[in-house]
């Protein structure tokens, strides 16, 4: 049993998916105590049983969490060093089938190469890239510029270049090894709907936080 | 002759590594990507779809400097045309997005609910737009 000198580090993720309807301490939270009898009690101590058997979001505060553990060991002392708001997404199928997901990325990735060369292309066409090659031509050569030139041939490559360091890979080969920019704005934009989704329940008075009922069934938004 | 050669080189290669490097930072700053990537749960594949980025671009500019004519027109077109219609519709509405479109007028006018009529408005209205453009060819 606790006792008066046992501290309970708890830390939290921003982001968790759950498959099981009954959700324990354990599957929300890594913890870590001098204790180790009592760590992995807590580990399966049920926290909230969800009752409908269908994808569903809990918003959840970790002063919820603690006053859960507090109602078994009240003299623990717990210190949460992760996230103070935490979301809990249930869904009863973890993952769809294979050929779907293949299918997906497969339709994205050919979306993504025709409207970046459609792109490409719109740019050049904007700023007139043809009547601009043949100023600069002749600007340097003094000549009318006949048929390609190496501006295209070069620009080309520049483009090629300029892409490949921009992203910063090709195919699976790195050439340093920050992330590269989609996978920086990615994880920006999941942080942003993170923090809406903890921003909105809290306004509506629906994230699981003391003082307040255990859920009954809030909606994924 | 070598030397003006040299001089168009250079040029022609920094215009090219500038010019890309801008416009996909456009695109990838507006998370045009990055949504379609969530919105389908294929965060894994990202890697893919920045190859595939660089692959249209690098392709689409050599079409358009080399004129290269490309087979079977009459049927890819309109595939084609589909496919260009997406990613330009995303787009339009992530620079909307990202510039607080919404946001602002919600706030002005004091409208919080509705806000899934605004957005299908604005997508019919780009919709017909485009098509009274090419109607009316402007």
């Amino acid at each position: 049993m606790a006792t008066n000198h046992d501290i309970l580090y708890i830390k939290c993720d921003r982001n968790v998916e759950i498959t099981k309807r009954t959700v324990t301490l354990g599957d929300i939270a890594v913890m870590e105590s001098g204790n180790k009898t009592l760590l992995s009690k807590l580990k399966t101590m049920t926290l909230f049983k969800i009752s409908e058997d269908k994808k569903q979001r809990y918003v959840i505060s970790v002063l919820k969490i603690i006053e859960c553990i507090h109602e078994k060991y009240p003299n623990l002392e717990v210190q949460s060093l992760g996230e103070p708001d935490m979301i809990v997404t249930y869904e009863s199928k973890k993952t769809p089938p294979k050929w779907f997901h293949i299918i997906k990325a497969g339709f994205v990735t050919i979306v993504i190469f025709f409207g970046a060369a459609f792109s490409m292309m719109a740019f050049n066409n904007d700023v007139d890239i043809t009547n601009l090659f043949d100023q600069i031509y002749i600007a340097v050569t003094g000549e009318e510029a006949k048929g390609f030139t190496m501006l295209e041939l070069t620009y080309s490559i520049g483009v090629a270049v300029g892409s490949i360091g921009f992203f910063n890979h090709f195919g699976k080969r790195r050439f340093t090894v920050d992330p590269t920019p989609i996978e920086i704005e990615m994880r920006l934009y999941e942080n942003d709907i993170q923090t809406t989704l903890i921003e909105a329940a809290s306004r509506k008075g629906e994230e699981l936080d003391v003082g307040k009922a255990t859920p009954t069934s809030n909606h994924r938004t | 002759m070598l030397a003006k050669q040299l001089l168009l080189a250079i040029i022609g290669l920094s215009a090219g590594t500038i010019a890309a490097g801008g416009l996909f930072a456009f695109v990838v700053e507006l998370g045009v990507i990055s949504d379609f990537a969530d919105r389908t749960h294929t965060a894994d594949k990202v890697l893919l779809y920045e190859d595939s980025t660089m692959l249209g671009g690098i392709i689409g500019n050599l079409l358009f400097c080399y004129q290269i004519p490309l087979p079977f027109g009459t049927w890819i077109l309109p595939w084609i045309g589909a496919l260009w219609g997406i990613f330009v519709g995303c787009w339009a509405m992530a620079l909307a997005e990202v510039l607080n479109v919404f946001p602002v007028f919600m706030r002005r006018i004091r409208i919080v609910k509705y806000l899934g009529i605004f957005v299908i408005a604005t997508a019919i209205g780009k919709g017909v737009g485009a098509c009274i453009f090419f109607l009316k060819g402007w």
